[in-house]
């Protein structure tokens, strides 16, 4: 395949359609609609369904029934958007059924703006609506990244028969840069595979089943719920992604995910052009989290810097992780301003600073 | 009068700044009274001294082709005849 110049939002459409994208709903929100524009155009070409419905709360439930007969079905938003489709994110989760989602996250809260943020970090990766039940949320980086995942997220949603969302922001969907897309894969003809034993295609000749989120009975609703979280412990077993930058002689680790993780690299590279020695741990899936790898980094770094474009919130699973193994310190921009790298490098600076202060505060004799 | 034009679509435009960046004599701003159907504030030439040249980084450096460069031609002297012929 050859490398083209692509938009994020048209990247991440084209690369759902090959992967066998059969239904897609949505509804306009900058800075996610070049994605549903892709969709329009291309998804009718090829005889697929394409359907704008009238706000994102239809969209979501537009999902829930076609992703019950077992297709692959796919809606994308941005954060206001993301917020309207909660109520019906829960009922997919409530019904183990499979579906992905793209949020483009932009900044906020309420209508906020339409610049690239990651204010939405606890809203998706804690799960966003009612009830105890986690999504897998993989975050990329740059085009071919959010090619790559989206890919990745109908597979992983089919696997384990549970929602997968593509977390990116403003900045990824509207970057252009080369990539590469997948070959174009056949859909799926019903005669090529049986539907899932859970889909609902029809009772001809079978008794009926019946796809739902309702278990009146305490007892039931237990049941279904540790079903349900022994599928998640599995996810956390099987599906943790990351990657590290420079972090194999590194005394400082900087954590980011996402554009923050992008801009965060050039910071690295920057501090070790200054003779830092100083690494990038960048979280690709932040449901699941990499927990156990955080907690290895950080019994053998001085201190990490957790960089986000919001106020903290990825920052307080990266303490849970560190659990007081080393000192964690954040630096963020909000309202949908991403940060320079020379901002970061004077994080990481200020982190190197008050780390050798502490040292030398070790060191000194105690005055009687 | 200019050497150069451009047209700038306004649609297209998610207002990332790069051509501002690459004009050298500064000459383009984003415009704050506008917004595009997506809801982005579209770059547009501020010359009021005729200054552009033309020169096209402008569009060159625009990811989503959006800037399109005109350039007025300016008709060649003949170059002057040194000496002449007996």
């Amino acid at each position: 395949m050859t490398r083209e110049l692509l938009k994020g939002n048209e990247a991440m459409a084209e690369a759902a359609i090959r992967v066998g994208l059969q239904a897609y709903f949505g509804y306009p929100i900058t800075p996610q609609t070049e994605l549903l524009e892709h969709m329009a155009r291309r998804m009718p070409e090829l005889g697929r369904v394409f359907l704008q419905a009238e706000s994102e709360v239809a969209v979501i439930n537009m999902v829930y029934g076609a992703a019950c007969t077992g297709a692959r079905v796919m809606t994308s938003s941005s954060s206001p958007g993301m917020s309207l489709m909660m109520e019906g994110i829960s009922y997919i989760a409530g019904s183990d059924v499979p579906c992905v989602l793209i949020d483009v996250m932009r900044g906020g809260p309420g209508l906020g703006n339409i610049a690239p943020s990651q204010a939405d970090y606890f809203q998706i990766v804690k799960g966003g609506g009612h009830g105890d039940y986690h999504l897998i949320v993989l975050a990329p980086a740059t085009v071919q990244e959010a090619i790559d995942l989206t890919c990745l997220a109908f597979d992983l949603a089919e696997k384990y028969r549970t929602i997968a969302v593509v977390l990116t922001d403003g900045n990824v969907g509207q970057l252009m840069e080369p990539a590469e897309l997948p070959p174009m894969r056949p859909i799926r003809k019903p005669a090529d595979q049986p539907a899932p034993a859970w889909a609902l295609r029809g009772a001809d000749a079978r008794p009926k089943r019946v796809v739902s989120s309702i278990h009146l009975l305490p007892e039931e609703e237990e049941t279904f719920n540790l079903k349900l979280q022994a599928r998640l412990a599995e996810i956390r077993q099987n599906e943790v992604r990351f990657t590290e930058y420079a972090l194999a002689d590194a005394d400082y680790a900087v954590v980011a995910f996402g554009t923050a993780g992008r801009v965060s690299q050039t910071a690295v590279k920057q501090a070790r052009a200054r003779g830092l020695r100083v690494g990038l741990f960048r979280p690709i899936s932040l449901y699941p989290f990499p927990e156990a790898q955080l907690a290895e980094l950080a019994s053998r770094v001085k201190g990490l810097l957790v960089v986000e474009m919001n106020s903290g919130q990825m920052v307080e699973d990266v303490r849970l992780a560190v659990n007081g193994r080393a000192p964690v310190k954040f630096y963020g921009r909000m309202g949908g301003v991403v940060p320079y790298p020379d901002e970061v490098l004077e994080a990481i600076e200020k982190l190197v600073a008050a780390d050798a202060r502490a040292q030398t505060a070790l060191a000194a004799p105690r005055s009687a | 009068m200019p050497i150069g034009r451009i047209t700038i679509d306004t649609e297209g435009c998610k207002g990332c700044t790069l051509c501002a960046t690459a004009c050298l004599p500064r000459l383009l701003q984003t415009d704050t009274t506008y917004l595009n159907s997506l809801g982005y504030h579209p770059t547009r030439l501020v010359d009021p001294a005729g200054q552009c040249t033309g020169c096209g980084l402008c569009a060159v450096i625009c990811p989503d082709a959006c800037i399109t460069v005109y350039r007025l031609r300016v008709a060649r002297q003949p170059a002057a005849r040194v000496g002449t012929l007996i």
